[in-house]
This record gives structure tokens, C-alpha cells and sequence, in this order.
């Protein structure tokens, strides 16, 4: 904490330190005992407000979880055990999934697959113990788009033992809002058209809960960035203008650091990445962090903002950039089991007018057109089925795969839209997409396919249960483009 | 409007909408002025749906001014212009004070223009195959709704 303090940061985020330090006063224990001691936590998701544009501006009435927007920073350590109880101050069900935590199946938050909702006014007893170190998340798996879109998600970060030297270590929860001209949530959940496109996407971009100001930073000093996109449906593509982002981990796992070679990076929800930059600016200058993702949208996020104060150090930490490996089991690719996921439906693109495949699915789905589609109905299909909303009992996999086995899996997008496919229970290795090697040893749980990409992804299906795969742009998720998957 | 313009544009029409033309001009001459002086349409799309500019392109054929504007905010625009959320298409256009959401064809559009009736615009719900700009066959008739300014239930405003 003195390191932060040091580096002159501006009142808001003094501010946010100070209430991160009283959650963690007012919400944090740790039993001692002769094992590995046992953190605990309270979040409680409730309705709530927010000065999600600026102290000017008016409140919104969000959910949220103890009151923050985003939820309580969970700070775990690796192969420490936690309990975290979840109190539902919601007028409807809710359940908490801990994205891109290898679990128990019970612990994975899933209503009626894993566990029976949460009911209002009722409580559950989440207890894991987190087996890799990184950037992780967590947010409800009920009435997704709402508990989603009016603000319920945190960010789940577990520590590496020995991390890797930086000056500072900063974490940016992004979010995305559809706020309305009075500054409230938007109504119109769940638009069919919406469905069928790109999802929610909003109008109002926050950075840990606010409206994004420009980060005060020093010459020379070393930043570990660890960026978590929370949003609905806003996919992004950052650009640092001026410096040179080092990947060092994707969805929590390590790879190989790289400079991504266009400089671009592509963040889209429920995706984290997590960057290692040397502050090589010019002090008392300010460079843009951008994101261009859709045409002629293009926006400035926040800044760089160089302090006046000379270089921390003249060359940049000669210290490893590598982060420490985490216990994942390595699939075996010559006698993995293979799989194929196709992925269908949809608005058709241009291309597939005139009746090409992503047109068949389409048309299976929407029976020509989008006449008669209604809130709620399945527009997307995984293999010619599909499943809605966000988890219910009665489920039946598509798939069962042989516990202990390495699997081999390509997924198939022949839609002519972006999906970012999320795996729950398990962190995969990302093995190639259209055919070509995916280089930096790449894990993930939450793969990005643009449309029409085919991506080959591999796993050891070493935990038992039901496990969902959906794509996280969640009204795609709630409209069909969601499976489940048994280890058995 | 010059008179190159004009005449690639008549080009373009249907007989159809040439003997609709002929009838509004004959109709009062007020009302061809209006015309064609409200030729201007703004039309919001998502960013990254092809069909909306393929519907800017049909409307420019039929001789409107097309200012295309991509928004992530669409089903917001939409809805505050009185369009209920399932008869929102990908894309909605501002046309002489009224919104004409999704792929209506032009005859519907010129008909809204010269019959001004009192409501919030027109949509064309579930963005049909064969629809102008969306390609693919017509397998069924277009019915095109009329909105209420009141955010009534909508009533249908014309077949095609």
C-alpha cells in the first residue's frame, strides 16, 4: 500500500483504497488453524447506487454486491481455501459463478445444474480452494443479462506466492452500461433483435465502477496491469498509444510474454489479460489508451498520464517477466478424444444472404427471418440444439467425456458474429485457429472466435460433474448458445 | 436536387412506385414539394450488421440522401422513438420527422410520407427474407405496423 501512496494517486482511487481497506476490515477473516488457513467472505448482492459518470452526475440505481460497484476486490492465495457466503438481498434468485476457478462442480454456481438457486433472503456457503494463481471474476449465473447489466460483478484476484517484480500492480474492472438520457438503466432487456446481433452493447464505459480518468503515472516505473471486461456484450480492442503492453497472462494462466504484434489487444466479456508495461513516456505527457473495436466507433478509454517527477530508474527492471506456472494438468494430444461444436444461427451476414450455411442455421433457428421471434427464444444453436437462459434443472449434456482423459475439441463458428466461448471448471490450452499454431503457450477459459473461425482447443477432463460452455456475450448465452458438458 | 439525380432515379423505380409518384404529384402539388424536399433520411445501425447498408444503398436507388450513422445504442434510439422492443430491427431510420424501422419497402415509406398520418412512424418487424437490403426470397407477405405516438399497441399500416 505505501508503494501506491507514493506514486501520487489521484483522490479517487486514494478513495478506493480506502474502501477496499474497510471491506476488507468489515468482510474478511482468516481462521488459523493447524492446516492452510481458512479466508472468509460476506458479499451480499442487493439493489444499490452508484455515481457511475462522475460526482456531477446523478445516481443510478444498480445491483450490487456490498454496496460497490464493481463487487468487493476478492484477494485469495494460491492453494489457500476460502468461504465466501453469499447473502441474496435480491428481490428474485441468484447464485454467484467464480469465472475461471478450477472447482468442486457444487461450488461452480450454476442454479439448478450445480445448485438450487439462491433464493431472496437466503444465503450459500461457497468453499473452494483456488489451485491457480491469477486474474479471475466472479458474477451471478441467474437472470444473467439483469444481475449482469445493473452492475453485479467483482473481480476475483488469487496470488501468486511469488510474483513477479513490479512497481505497482493495478487492476482495471471494465464495465459497460445502457444508461438512459436521465442517467438510470435502460429498459429493454432481452431484445430479440439484440439477441440475434452483437447483444447489449452500451452506451457508458466504467473503469472499477467510474468514469475512466487518466492514470497518474512515473517514468520508468513498472506496471503489472491486470484487466477484467465485465460487460454484457461490449467486446474491446485497446491500444496503448506510446508503450508497448507485454502479455504475461491470459484468463489468469501464464504464457509465454509477448508483445501482441499490432499492438491491439482484444479484450471481450469475461475475457481478462493480464499486461506487464514499462512506463518508457516522456514526463509531463499523456498518451491515449484507446479501443477501435466496432467501425467508426471508435473512443478514448482513459490515459497515461505522465508525472513531471524525473525517471524512477534510466533503463527499464531488468527482472523476469514470466509468471510462475500454475498446476494445470497438460493434455496429452495423441490419444485425446476428438470433438467437434458447431455454432449456428443468428442474424446472417452479408456473405450468407443468398443461403450459405451460416443461412441454414439461421433459418433452422428463425424459420426464415426473425418474424416470429420473441423474448427468451433460441436463435443460436451448439450442434443443432440449444439451450436458454442461464441454467436450469434438466439439462442433459451434449457431450459426455471420459474423466481423466485429454480431449480434443474445434470449435466451429458459422455465424457471422463474434463469441467469446466460455468453459466452465476447466482452463484450456488454445491450440491453434484456422489452422495456424497459436503461438506463447496460450491457456484460457473464455476463447474469442471472430466469425467464421475455427479454433482448436485441448483439456484433461480430470473434474467430475456438468459443466457449462456458452458464449459470454450474455443474450447470445440466454438465446441459445450454451451447452452443457459431462465429465464422468 | 439536379436533374442527373432525378433521372437515375426514376430509372431505378419500379412502374409501380412511377404511377404512386405520378398520383402524388397529380394529387396536390403541395405535397410533391413536401416530398421532395423531406428526402432526407438518417439511418442508425449497429456496427457491424451488412443488411442496414444494404438498405442505405436501396433507399439512395430510390433517391433519398442517406446519412448512415453506426451505434451500439440502436434498441435505446429505437425505443425512445416509440418502436416496442420486438419490432425493432438492426437498423431505424429518421425520415421527415417519422422512424421507419427496419426494412420497409420504399412504396410504404413514400405512402407514410404523402398520407402523414399521425403516429410515430413504421416498422417492419423481424427483418423478413427478401426484404429490401436483406436478399435471400420473399416466402411471405410483408406486413408493415403503424407506432403510435402514445406507445399503443401497434396496427398494421400496409402489405406488401
Amino acid at each position: 500500500m505505501t508503494d501506491l501512496l507514493n506514486f501520487g494517486m489521484s483522490r479517487r482511487a486514494l478513495l478506493r483504497v480506502g474502501a477496499c481497506l474497510a471491506v476488507a476490515a468489515a468482510g474478511l477473516k482468516t481462521i488459523a488453524g493447524n492446516a492452510a488457513p481458512t479466508t472468509e467472505y460476506r458479499i451480499g448482492p442487493a439493489p444499490g447506487r452508484a455515481r457511475l459518470k462522475g460526482s456531477d452526475a446523478p445516481e443510478t440505481a444498480v445491483w450490487s454486491y456490498n454496496g460497490q460497484i464493481p463487487g468487493p476486490e476478492i484477494r485469495l492465495r494460491q492453494g489457500e481455501p476460502v468461504r465466501i457466503l453469499v447473502e441474496n438481498g435480491l428481490g428474485e434468485d441468484t447464485t454467484v459463478h467464480w469465472h475461471g476457478i478450477r472447482l468442486p462442480n457444487a461450488m461452480d454456481g450454476v442454479p439448478g445444474l450445480t445448485q438450487p438457486p439462491i433464493r431472496p433472503g437466503e444465503s450459500f456457503l461457497y468453499e473452494f480452494t483456488p489451485p491457480d494463481a491469477g486474474t479471475f471474476w466472479y458474477h451471478p449465473h441467474a437472470n444473467s443479462l439483469q444481475q449482469l447489466g445493473r452492475g453485479l460483478a467483482g473481480a476475483l484476484i488469487v496470488e501468486e506466492a511469488e510474483p513477479i517484480e513490479v512497481d505497482r500492480d493495478l487492476l482495471w474492472v471494465l464495465g459497460d452500461w445502457r444508461l438512459d438520457t436521465e442517467g438510470q438503466i435502460a429498459p429493454g432487456f432481452g431484445s430479440p433483435m439484440e439477441a440475434a446481433m452483437s447483444g447489449r452493447v452500451g452506451n457508458t464505459v466504467t473503469l472499477n465502477g467510474a468514469a475512466p480518468a487518466d492514470l497518474e503515472v512515473r517514468a520508468g516505473e513498472r506496471i503489472r496491469l491486470r484487466l477484467v471486461n465485465t460487460s454484457l456484450a461490449r467486446i474491446m480492442a485497446l491500444r496503448f498509444e506510446g508503450h508497448r503492453p507485454v502479455v504475461v497472462a491470459v484468463d489468469g494462466q501464464p504464457c509465454d510474454p509477448y508483445e501482441p504484434a499490432d499492438g491491439r489487444l482484444l479484450l471481450a466479456p469475461a475475457m481478462r489479460l493480464d499486461l506487464v508495461i514499462d512506463m518508457q513516456g516522456e514526463p509531463g505527457k499523456r498518451y491515449a489508451i484507446r479501443d477501435d473495436f466496432y467501425e467508426g466507433l471508435g473512443y478514448e478509454l482513459t490515459s497515461f498520464a505522465y508525472s513531471s517527477q524525473p525517471p524512477l530508474r534510466e533503463n527499464p527492471l531488468d527482472a523476469s517477466l514470466r509468471l510462475p506456472g500454475n498446476p494445470l494438468p497438460r493434455p496429452d494430444l495423441q490419444s485425446a478424444t476428438r470433438h467437434e461444436l458447431l455454432l449456428e444461427g443468428g442474424m446472417p451476414g452479408m456473405n450468407n444472404m443468398q443461403g450459405g450455411a451460416g443461412m441454414q442455421g439461421m433459418a433452422k433457428m428463425m424459420s426464415g427471418g426473425m418474424g416470429g421471434m420473441k423474448h427468451g427464444q433460441a436463435v443460436w444453436s451448439i450442434n443443432g440444439t440449444a439451450m436458454t437462459g442461464d441454467g436450469h434443472a434438466g439439462m442433459q449434456p451434449l457431450v459426455t467425456l471420459a474423466r481423466g482423459q485429454s480431449h480434443f475439441v474445434t470449435l466451429r463458428n458459422r455465424t457471422a458474429w463474434w463469441h467469446p466461448m466460455h468453459l466452465h471448471g476447466f482452463s484450456f490450452r488454445v491450440l491453434s485457429r484456422n489452422g495456424a499454431a497459436v503461438p506463447h503457450n496460450q491457456w484460457a477459459d473464455t476463447v474469442l472466435m471472430a466469425p467464421d473461425d475455427s479454433v482448436d482447443i485441448a483439456f484433461v477432463a480430470d473434474n467430475p460433474g456438468d459443466w457449462m460452455l456458452h458464449c459470454h456475450i450474455t443474450d447470445h448465452q440466454t438465446a441459445g448458445l450454451m451447452t452443457v458438458l459431462r465429465v464422468e | 436536387m439536379n436533374h442527373a439525380n432525378s433521372s437515375y432515379r426514376i430509372e431505378r423505380k419500379t412502374k409501380m412506385l412511377r404511377i404512386l409518384a405520378t398520383m402524388a404529384l397529380l394529387a396536390t402539388s403541395l405535397t410533391a414539394v413536401h416530398a421532395a424536399e423531406a428526402r432526407k433520411a438518417v439511418l442508425y445501425k449497429n456496427p457491424q450488421c451488412g443488411c442496414c447498408e444494404g438498405y442505405a444503398d436501396y433507399l439512395r436507388q430510390n433517391g433519398f440522401e442517406v446519412e448512415v450513422k453506426p451505434s451500439n445504442d440502436l434498441a435505446e434510439i429505437s425505443r425512445k422513438a416509440g418502436v416496442p422492443a420486438d419490432f425493432q430491427g438492426c437498423h431505424t431510420t429518421f425520415i421527415d420527422g417519422y422512424v421507419v424501422d427496419g426494412h420497409v419497402p420504399v412504396k410504404i415509406v413514400e405512402k407514410l410520407l404523402t398520407e402523414r398520418p399521425d403516429v410515430a412512424g413504421i416498422a417492419l418487424p423481424g427483418m423478413p427474407m427478401g426484404s429490401p437490403g436483406m436478399g435471400g426470397e420473399k416466402t411471405e407477405p410483408f406486413t408493415v405496423y403503424a407506432l403510435p405516438k402514445t406507445g399503443g399497441e401497434p396496427a398494421v399500416y400496409a402489405t406488401e
